[in-house]
C-alpha cells in the first residue's frame, strides 16, 4: 500500500521547501534586485521568444480547431448551428486556451528550465557561480521569472488570436453550417474585455507557478545524469496538477458567481 | 547568404521529418517484435504496468475532478441555469467528458508523468551505455525494453480513460450540487444521451494516445546523447512532441468519428 502513496506523500513533503524557494525568488523580483542582471533577463526573454513561441501557438491552434469542431457539431445537434459562436467563444477564451497554454508552458518551458539548471547543478556550475560571489538564485531563477513576465502576456494574447482563428476555420470554412458574419456576430457578443483580462490572469498564474516549479526542481537536482532526468519528470507531475487546480480555481473565482453572458436580466 | 538562409529554414524541417520517420520505423519494429515469439517480455510488462498505475493515479484524480468541475461543469451550468435547464448538464457531459476531455486529460497526465519517467529511465540507460551492453550480450533492446513499455502504456492509458470518465463526471456532479439542483435529472439526461459508440470511440482514442506517447518517449529516451544535459533535453523534447502528436491525432480522430457517425449527434 505504501508504494501507492509514496508519490503523493513526496509531492506534499516538497510543498514547504518549494514555497520557501518560490517566496525567495518572488522577493528578489518584486524588490527589483533582479535588475542588477538586466542583461541576463533580456537574454532569457530572447531565448523564450525564439525557442518556445511557435510551439505554444501551435498547440493552442490545434486546441482551437478542437473547440470549433465540438461547438459546430454540438450546436448542429440542438438545431441552432448559428450559435456555434457561443460554444467557441467560451471554450476558447475561458477554458481551453489557458489550459493549452499551461500544458505547453509546462512541457516546453518548465521542463526546459529543469533540464538546463539541473545540468548546471550536476556539472558544479552553480557552485562556481557562488564561489565567484554571484547570488546564484538571483542570477539563474529570478532573471527567468522576470523574463517570463516580460514576454508571456504578449505571447498569450497572440496565442488567443491563434485559437480564435482556428475555431473560425473549423466552424465557418470546414463544417460550414453558419455564415461568416453570423458566426462572428455571436462570437464577439459572448465575450468582453474583462473576460480577456480574467483569462490572462489565469494563464499568467499558471506560467508563474510553472517557472517557479521548474526553477526549484532544476536548482535542487542531484544524483548525476539520472538525477536530471528524474527531476525533469517530477517537475512535470507537479506542473500538471497545478495547471488543472489553477484552471478550476480561476473559473470558480471569475465566472462561478456570474456567467457574464448577454442573456436575461 | 541565400544558401545559409535556406539551410536555416530547411535543416530543422528536414531533421523533424527524419525524426518522424525514425519513430515510424520504431513503431513497426515494436509491433513486429511484439507478435513474434519468444514472448519474453512478460515480467517487464507487469512491472511497467504497475509502475505507470502507481505514478499516475493521483495526478489524474486531481486533474480530472478539477477539469470536470471547472470547464464543462461550472461554465455549462452557468449557461444552462440562465435558461432554467440545468438538467441538460448530464447530456452535455456525454459530449464534454466522454468524447473530449477524459481522453485528452488522460493523455496529458500519462505523457507528462509516465512518459517523462520512461524517457528519463531509458535516457539514463543510454547515457551509461547499458543499451549497448545489452546489444553486446545479444539481447534486443526493442524486445526487452520498448515492447513491454509500449504495451503497458497503451493498456494503462485505455483503462485510465474509464477512471478519468468516472472522476470527470464526479466533477460534473459537484457542479450540479453547487447549483443546488437534484442529481436525478443529471443522470436521466446523461444516460439517455450516452451511446456505446461514444464510449468505444473514447476508449479506442485513448488507447491510441497511449501508443503515440509510448513510441515518442521510448524513441527520445533511446536516442538521448550528451551526458546529464542530454537526458534532461530528451525528456523536454519527448513531452513537447507527445503533446503535439496527441492533439493533432485527437483532432483527426474526433473529426472522423463525428462525421461518420451522425446518429450519435442526435440529442435525446
Amino acid at each position: 500500500m505504501s508504494a501507492w502513496l509514496s508519490q503523493p506523500k513526496e509531492i506534499l513533503a516538497a510543498v514547504g521547501e518549494q514555497g520557501k524557494f518560490s517566496a525567495r525568488i518572488l522577493g528578489q523580483v518584486l524588490s527589483l534586485r533582479v535588475l542588477r542582471f538586466l542583461g541576463e533577463t533580456l537574454r532569457q526573454a530572447g531565448v523564450l521568444i525564439t525557442s518556445s513561441t511557435v510551439v505554444i501557438w501551435g498547440l493552442v491552434f490545434v486546441i482551437g480547431l478542437q473547440c470549433g469542431l465540438e461547438g459546430a457539431y454540438f450546436t448542429r445537434s440542438i438545431g441552432s448551428p448559428a450559435y456555434a459562436g457561443v460554444f467557441a467563444a467560451w471554450c476558447d477564451l475561458r477554458e481551453l486556451v489557458p489550459y493549452a497554454f499551461g500544458y505547453m508552458m509546462a512541457a516546453k518551458v518548465g521542463t526546459g528550465i529543469v533540464a538546463e539548471l539541473g545540468s548546471m547543478r550536476i556539472s558544479d556550475e552553480i557552485d562556481a557561480l557562488e564561489v565567484m560571489g554571484f547570488d546564484s538564485v538571483l542570477f539563474l531563477c529570478a532573471t527567468r521569472l522576470l523574463a517570463s513576465w516580460l514576454v508571456l502576456p504578449f505571447m498569450y494574447v497572440a496565442s488567443i488570436g491563434a485559437g480564435f482563428f482556428a475555431s473560425y476555420l473549423t466552424v465557418v470554412e470546414q463544417v460550414g453550417d453558419v455564415s461568416s458574419g453570423g458566426y462572428l456576430l455571436i462570437f464577439w457578443m459572448f465575450q468582453n474585455p474583462p473576460d480577456l483580462l480574467y483569462s490572462l490572469i489565469k494563464a499568467m498564474a499558471m506560467a508563474t507557478i510553472i517557472v517557479l516549479v521548474g526553477c526549484y526542481y532544476g536548482y535542487n537536482a542531484g544524483g548525476g545524469p539520472v538525477g536530471v532526468g528524474t527531476a525533469t519528470a517530477k517537475s512535470m507531475v507537479v506542473n500538471i496538477i497545478m495547471v488543472h487546480v489553477i484552471g478550476m480555481l480561476g473559473t470558480q473565482l471569475f465566472w462561478g458567481a456570474n456567467p457574464r453572458a448577454p442573456i436575461g436580466g | 547568404m541565400a544558401s545559409t538562409i535556406t539551410a536555416r529554414i530547411f535543416d530543422p524541417a528536414k531533421g523533424a521529418l527524419e525524426e518522424v520517420g525514425d519513430m515510424m520505423i520504431l513503431t513497426g519494429k515494436t509491433l513486429v517484435s511484439a507478435v513474434r515469439p519468444p514472448y519474453s517480455y512478460g515480467d517487464e510488462f507487469v512491472h511497467q504496468f504497475l509502475f505507470a498505475l502507481r505514478l499516475c493515479w493521483f495526478p489524474l484524480l486531481i486533474s480530472t475532478v478539477a477539469f470536470g468541475f471547472g470547464a464543462p461543469g461550472l461554465q455549462a451550468a452557468n449557461f444552462l441555469v440562465l435558461f432554467g435547464a440545468l438538467d441538460r448538464l448530464g447530456g452535455f457531459f456525454v459530449l464534454a467528458s466522454i468524447r473530449e476531455f477524459a481522453p485528452f486529460v488522460t493523455a496529458i497526465v500519462l505523457a507528462g508523468v509516465a512518459g517523462t519517467a520512461i524517457t528519463a529511465d531509458l535516457g539514463a540507460r543510454k547515457i551509461r551505455e547499458e543499451l549497448d551492453a545489452l546489444q553486446v550480450l545479444g539481447v534486443d533492446p526493442v524486445k526487452s525494453l520498448v515492447v513491454p513499455r509500449f504495451l503497458a502504456l497503451m493498456i494503462v492509458t485505455g483503462l485510465f480513460d474509464v477512471y478519468a470518465l468516472l472522476f470527470g463526471i464526479f466533477g460534473g456532479i459537484v457542479a450540479t450540487l453547487v447549483n443546488g439542483a437534484p442529481l436525478g435529472p443529471f443522470w436521466a439526461t446523461f444516460f439517455s444521451n450516452a451511446s456505446v459508440t461514444d464510449l468505444w470511440g473514447s476508449f479506442l482514442k485513448c488507447t491510441l494516445f497511449g501508443a503515440i506517447i509510448a513510441v515518442v518517449c521510448c524513441y527520445k529516451g533511446m536516442t538521448a546523447k550528451g551526458g546529464a544535459e542530454g537526458v534532461g533535453r530528451a525528456v523536454n523534447q519527448a513531452v513537447v512532441i507527445a503533446f503535439l502528436g496527441v492533439f493533432a491525432f485527437n483532432y483527426v480522430f474526433t473529426q472522423t468519428l463525428l462525421a461518420t457517425n451522425p446518429e450519435m449527434l442526435v440529442i435525446k
